[in-house]
């Protein structure tokens, strides 16, 4: 079983959030297959040096580059980037599943090597084909990719809503719910204010101006 | 959040100790934290120490948290930065302090922010 470590123990619901996690990435998701969203996780984690595990299949190019900047580089990314992955072929679908994807994998490897657990193997994918669900009452604004009209984060996937959903379950399991967010006195293990000064130095520190 | 959660509490938050921790935040234990975010993100020196003193300081699940709230925000950073999510001109004009505490005015321009009383809710850059 994944993520089986006595050191995850206190607090086990982040260790069931993991897992969950892990069998999404091995799933077929919304626009990539389970083996393609494997590779993007290989690639995102090569690209940060952490592991060279060898991709079940090969990506394309502009998709390679975008798990690798994300990854490793993600204060440098500019509209104009992003606007040359979709001139390489890319579209916006699959650039959004892939931010996620890699958004949540960097999630989880730091959880990890921060408790000193090293990196967890990479899921074995999954066949099957991608769900292509289209998203609905999205569009091009002043973000890089389509959006539903709103100004909070919580909506930064909702081209691919299954992402939105993904990032919804771990933020609730490793931070606080949606419901949560609002409580400036809520405690789960750390006080609020030392959970915030955590992520204002994490924010500083990935140099993110959001 | 962090300045709502210190009122809540009652507390005074000092914004320099965010950028700097040789500077107190006000934040209870807020100094172990932060070298804990600074060696496990930032890489600045041996994981083992500090790991064990923010386990003493807030205990075994403790530690997990602040693992996870980390981790956490690895995550949105990434998502934030990938969409080029639009920074709300209400966020930019109540952090102008913090922007300033923390010297992230070059950070503001080079995603097309203003701060202060020039044009607001500019897209993020097109470097």
């Amino acid at each position: 079983m994944p993520f089986d470590h006595p050191q995850l123990e206190p607090v086990p619901d982040i260790a069931d959030a993991l897992r969950r996690e892990w069998r999404r990435l091995a799933a077929p998701g919304t626009w990539w297959t389970g083996p393609e969203r494997v590779a993007i996780a290989a690639e995102a984690r090569k690209a940060r040096r952490a592991t060279d595990d060898p991709p079940p299949v090969a990506l394309p190019l502009p998709a390679r580059e975008a798990a690798r900047v994300i990854a490793g580089e993600s204060h440098a990314t500019s509209r104009t980037w992003v606007g040359s992955l979709m001139d390489a072929g890319l579209d916006h679908e699959r650039y959004v599943e892939l931010v996620g994807v890699v958004a949540r994998l960097a999630a989880v490897d730091r959880l990890t090597t921060a408790l000193g657990l090293g990196h967890e193997p990479l899921p074995d994918p999954e066949d099957g084909e991608p769900s292509r669900t289209p998203a609905e009452g999205t569009r091009i604004g002043r973000a890089w990719v389509p959006m539903p009209p709103g100004r909070s984060i919580v909506v930064a996937l909702d081209h691919v809503p299954a992402e939105t959903e993904a990032m919804t379950d771990l933020h609730g399991a490793l931070y606080l719910t949606l419901d949560q967010m609002g409580d400036p006195l809520i405690r789960r293990e750390l006080g609020r204010p030392q959970m915030e000064l955590i992520a204002s130095r994490v924010s500083l520190l990935n140099q993110c101006f959001y | 959040m962090l300045r709502a959660s210190m009122e809540a509490h009652g507390w005074e938050l000092h914004l320099a100790g965010i950028g700097d921790p040789a500077v107190d935040s006000g934040v209870p234990g807020g100094t172990t934290l932060l070298a804990f975010v600074d060696v496990t993100v930032g890489g600045a020196g041996p994981v083992d120490p500090i790991r064990r003193a923010v386990a003493d300081a807030f205990g075994p699940a403790g530690l997990v948290r602040a693992a996870a709230v980390a981790a956490n925000f690895e995550m949105m950073n990434r998502i934030a930065d990938g969409t080029g999510m639009p920074v709300p001109n209400s966020t930019v004009r109540a952090s102008a302090d913090v922007i300033d505490a923390l010297e992230l005015g070059h950070l503001a321009v080079r995603h097309g922010v203003a701060v202060g009383d020039g044009p607001v809710d500019h897209p993020r850059g097109t470097r």
